[in-house]
């Protein structure tokens, strides 16, 4: 029988609460003990069956229906705090396709892109792969999504590259790369041309700039000023710009 | 304002996290109440997200419907568990000679969900967040108030419990 012990051990290398070494030094007790590997084997079994048995159906609709109720948005015209915003806008004239713009409530894009970058915020994991390496991070979401993203090294410019995660469109995954401004982080979002509109606005306390070139759109949201936004919008243009002229 | 910050909110932070919330209530109070249960949450989360926005969105939501469903099941007559059930892990572990036939009985998939119905609340709420939800010990610590310890030990006794339930036999 397994003692006290080696049922503790076998739970937590089953709920994967050991470190890499842990781990490894509990692999080659399992081959000297056969009462530690019976007690896992155990433990392992239940867990096959209750995850294949366990109820984990869906909240039922009616439930959803109803909260999804009781969070609408309320229908009155939100109050444009764009003062601020409109100074900031001043030097955005000199990029090319920049205005400043109304938030507009009815455009689920930029709702979801918010959504998502705020979600990545508050969820103090801004990224789905951390990396200050171009390198890393684009393959990484080329792997995953149907547009090759752009992951510029704006570094001289003060904009380092954290990472990069996917972000859900019409059930689509789109490229997201996430730069950080002294505690400010930036999601640049790449978009297929159709869905482009151009334009800065200002929404919940963050800034969204976007533009496009040729070939894709961006939009870029951040809770940096609207100028430092727009700074930073130019300077990946202008490296989309340099990119492409470079390219064979 | 403020209001439509903590709809905005409960839209980004509650809803995706919905079904777990449902599953957890489920688990704690059963499927007759749970929807009442999550209703409950739904309505103190949202007054709370028109002030704050939590740090970890799920772990706090999951929190909110498990203190809901705690003061639900105190205030139903007939229905109180508390600690002392929790601690009547040996029974669910020790099944009359008949309950045992009829687990025997039964396909595999009834048998699981039989013997989890068994379960005291509070071990089949931790072994349900590790299992189901694939929580680690931390999040599930978080979610239920409780020090690691805790949580281990309601693992390994919920675990004891279910091998012997569903005669899940040693290997060696």
């Amino acid at each position: 029988m397994p003692d006290e012990a080696d049922i503790l051990r076998a739970q937590l290398a089953l709920d994967g609460e050991l470190d890499a070494e842990a781990h490894r030094a509990f692999e080659r007790a399992l081959a000297e003990r056969p009462e530690l590997a019976a007690a896992y084997g155990q433990f392992s079994r239940l867990s096959g069956a209750l995850r294949e048995h366990a109820p984990q159906e869906a909240a039922p609709e009616r439930l959803r229906a109803r909260l999804e109720e009781l969070a609408a948005p309320s229908r009155q015209p939100r109050p444009w705090h764009g003062a601020a915003l409109a100074a900031g806008m001043a030097g955005l004239a000199a990029f090319a396709g920049f205005e400043a713009g109304r938030i507009r409530r009815d455009d689920p894009t930029l709702a979801a892109l918010l959504a998502g970058h705020e979600r990545a915020v508050l969820s103090g994991q801004p990224f789905d792969v951390a990396s200050s390496d171009r390198h890393t991070v684009k393959p990484w979401l080329a792997e995953r999504t149907t547009l090759g993203a752009f992951v510029p090294d704006l570094g001289a410019d003060g904009f380092v590259l954290v990472g990069g995660r996917l972000e859900i469109l019409d059930s689509r995954p789109v490229p997201t790369v996430v730069y950080r401004r002294r505690e400010h982080l930036i999601s640049v979002v790449e978009l297929p041309l159709s869905e482009a509109d151009g334009g800065a606005t200002a929404a919940q306390g963050y800034h969204v700039a976007r533009w496009r070139d040729g070939e894709r759109a961006y939009v870029a949201i951040s809770d940096l000023d609207a100028g430092e936004l727009a700074t930073f919008a130019e300077r990946f243009a202008k490296a989309a710009g340099n990119a492409k002229s470079t390219a064979p | 304002m403020s209001e439509d910050i903590g709809k905005r909110r409960f839209r980004e932070i509650v809803l995706p996290h919905l079904d777990d919330g449902w599953r957890l209530a489920r688990w704690l109070v059963g499927p007759e109440d749970a929807e009442d249960v999550v209703q409950d949450a739904a309505i103190r989360a949202l007054a709370t997200l028109a002030g704050a926005a939590p740090v970890k969105p799920r772990a706090w939501w999951l929190a909110v419907v498990r203190n809901t469903a705690l003061t639900h099941a105190r205030k139903r007559r007939g229905q109180i568990w508390n600690r002392a059930d929790e601690e009547e892990a040996g029974d669910a572990a020790d099944p009359s000679p008949d309950a045992e036939a009829a687990l025997i009985a039964q396909g595999e998939g009834a048998r699981v969900r039989d013997a989890l119905a068994r379960l005291p609340p509070l071990l089949r709420e931790a072994l349900m967040l590790r299992e189901v939800e694939e929580m680690n010990y931390r999040e599930i610590a978080a979610v239920t108030s409780s020090p690691i310890g805790t949580v281990m030990s309601r693992l390994a006794r919920a675990r004891a419990a279910l091998t012997r339930l569903l005669k899940i036999e040693h290997a060696g």
